[in-house]
């Protein structure tokens, strides 16, 4: 069989994998929990939209700026993180639980085409949560009758956009591979995302390159505390070095997540 | 014949707890019933079969290859697992042809085996209602459907009969004991001893984690036989029964129930001792409310074989 067959027939077993993870992810309380989230999100663009409405309101604060504030901290540090970390760690375990891992196993496809497929699920359930959600804010605290802004603004929407996928390419790898390896992954990750990076991504030296948020930071076009308080010591990386280090560092999560899910065996409880 | 499935001295323990202990087998085409209890490994050994699990000692081969992480090998493998776990929200169709699809079959050839094997197992009219509302007897079914839907040279299944209907279960026994037939080599668990009987002669007997038998299964109902076994009868004159059943001579003892309304008899021969109880009855004029035997399962057995 020629390599080109070998890849299409991987690539097609990618997708059913992806296809059949989504029926167990996609339709889970955890959705519903990331809609509330999403609905808060757009609830304060709503109320910065209404203060800005009215002009005796005097609001102290633009379109760009509110859209700036909701972006680092309601999305970067909050949506995205909590919806790669609940289907992230989710991947394995949740088919683990429902005990459907047993039909992916005994088919003659590798484990890491099982893990490429179920993160292939991940990316597009989190693209589809919290990408609208953007929008949807961008659109209610941009549209009025002149549209200058929101046209000179756009520029900077689409560079959201691929930071956003960014973040959710290396949390949604590093999540993956927690929840293939540890058990109470879930701590593990809620550990690692609000305790490790809360913490060493405001200290100065050479280990607040030890997290993924320093370089979503570095690359962020707002302004936020975090990347507001790392400019102020001078340690942003370099832009083209953070999103190489961003993908390098999600290959090789993926490429680890994909190895322990070949050597680890799966206790489905009976 | 040769051997499909070599075991030799393989032990597989989660902790502290052994699960199979040391035991060697040959499994050949044809079918091979699986029997023990509850809890006697008969799930981790299949787990092992199908590269769920990696031996902890000791090795395994199908057709002379090791199983753990061997994928190539799985295209000859067929595995029906004893628990009720589905992607529930696809239907059923989606169900198959997505597991089918892992086989490498072009399109064509998944819809056409989809649509073999949907009728094969009675679920046509069901193909596109979501697994979640299928009965207990159609997901039954659908597990087994996808098990040997890449017409898979080996075919293990977990108790496959359990939750199915009667007629469900009688169409079962003998698609099982065809697929013998035609030279696949069929491994079925079960802890119920007539189940198995029904569908092979050919049985490996575990008891915590051990083969404790290996061979025919008429050599298990003999050593069954040769212990008293006890029958649970609730009818309308137990006095009157029990009068005409210690005239025989396997009958062995008769004990009343607290209740008055029903007896236990201790027979050497039950096969011999259902089969004239009917007669028995009509003669007498007597209704039969219930009949069950608390030695009709293996756990019974399995005390009087290591006893």
């Amino acid at each position: 069989m020629s390599a080109g067959h070998n890849l299409a027939d991987g690539w097609r077993n990618v997708r059913t994998i992806a296809f059949l993870t989504l029926d167990t992810l996609f339709w889970s309380k955890k959705t519903i929990f990331v809609m509330l989230i999403s609905l808060f999100i757009l609830g304060l663009s709503i109320l910065g939209r209404l203060i800005m409405s009215y002009h005796w309101i005097r609001a102290p604060f633009t379109s760009a700026q509110v859209f700036a504030a909701l972006m680092s901290t309601a999305v970067i540090h909050f949506l995205v993180l909590f919806v790669t970390l609940f289907y992230g760690t989710a991947l394995v375990s949740e088919e683990v639980e429902g005990k459907t891992l047993t039909y992916l196993f005994v088919r003659p496809i590798p484990k890491p085409t099982v893990m490429l497929g179920k993160y292939l699920a991940l990316i597009w359930i989190c693209c589809l949560l919290v990408l609208p959600t953007i929008l949807l804010s961008y659109l209610i605290l941009y549209i009025r009758r002149d549209m200058s802004q929101f046209l000179e603004d756009f520029r900077v929407l689409g560079i959201d956009f691929g930071i956003v996928f960014l973040a959710i390419l290396a949390y949604g790898a590093l999540f993956g591979l927690i929840g293939a390896w540890l058990k109470h992954s879930v701590l593990a990750g809620l550990v690692y995302a609000f305790g490790w990076e809360g913490i060493v991504s405001y200290l100065p030296g050479f280990t607040r390159k030890l997290t993924i948020t320093h370089y979503i930071q570095s690359i962020f076009p707002h302004e936020d505390s975090a990347s507001a308080i790392a400019m102020l010591i001078g340690q942003r990386t370099d832009a083209l070095e953070s999103v190489v280090t961003l993908v390098l560092l999600t290959l090789f999560l993926l490429a680890t997540a994909s190895l322990i899910l070949r050597e680890k065996e799966y206790i489905l409880e009976q | 014949m040769t051997s499909v499935l070599e075991g030799k001295g393989l032990s597989k323990w989660y902790g502290q707890v052994i699960a199979v202990n040391n035991i060697s087998f040959n499994i050949s085409t044809g079918v091979t019933g699986l029997l023990g209890p509850n809890g006697a490994g008969k799930s981790t050994l299949m787990k092992l079969f199908t590269g769920q699990l990696r031996p902890s000692q000791g090795e395994i081969r199908l057709f002379g290859e090791k199983i753990w992480n061997n994928y190539p090998l799985f295209h000859r493998v067929g595995f029906c697992p004893e628990q009720d776990a589905f992607y529930e929200r696809m239907t059923g169709e989606q169900f198959l042809s997505a597991l089918l699809s892992m086989h490498g079959f072009a399109e064509s050839e998944v819809a056409a085996r989809t649509e073999a094997v949907l009728e094969k197992f009675d679920l046509v009219d069901a193909r596109n209602k979501k697994i979640a509302a299928y009965s207990k007897g159609m997901r039954q079914r659908i597990k087994m459907a996808q098990a040997m839907a890449h017409d898979p040279d080996v075919l293990v299944l977990d108790e496959p009969l359990a939750g199915m209907d009667p007629v469900v279960r009688r169409d079962t026994i003998r698609q099982v004991r065809a697929w013998g037939r035609e030279g696949k080599c069929v491994i079925v668990s079960s802890h119920i001893l007539h189940e198995i009987e029904a569908m092979t002669s050919t049985i490996l007997l575990m008891h915590n984690g051990q083969v404790l038998a290996e061979g025919d299964v008429h050599q298990i109902r003999d050593l069954i036989d040769r212990h008293p076994h006890n029958i649970f009868i609730r009818c309308s004159d137990p006095r009157r029964l029990a009068e005409k059943l210690v005239g025989y001579p396997d009958v062995l003892s008769v004990r009343f129930h607290p209740d008055g309304g029903a007896l236990t008899v201790e027979s050497r021969k039950p096969d011999e001792f259902y089969d004239r109880l009917p007669d028995l009855m009509l003669q007498h004029d007597l209704n039969l409310e219930e009949i069950t035997s608390p030695d009709d399962n293996l756990q019974a057995v399995f005390h009087y074989l290591v006893k």
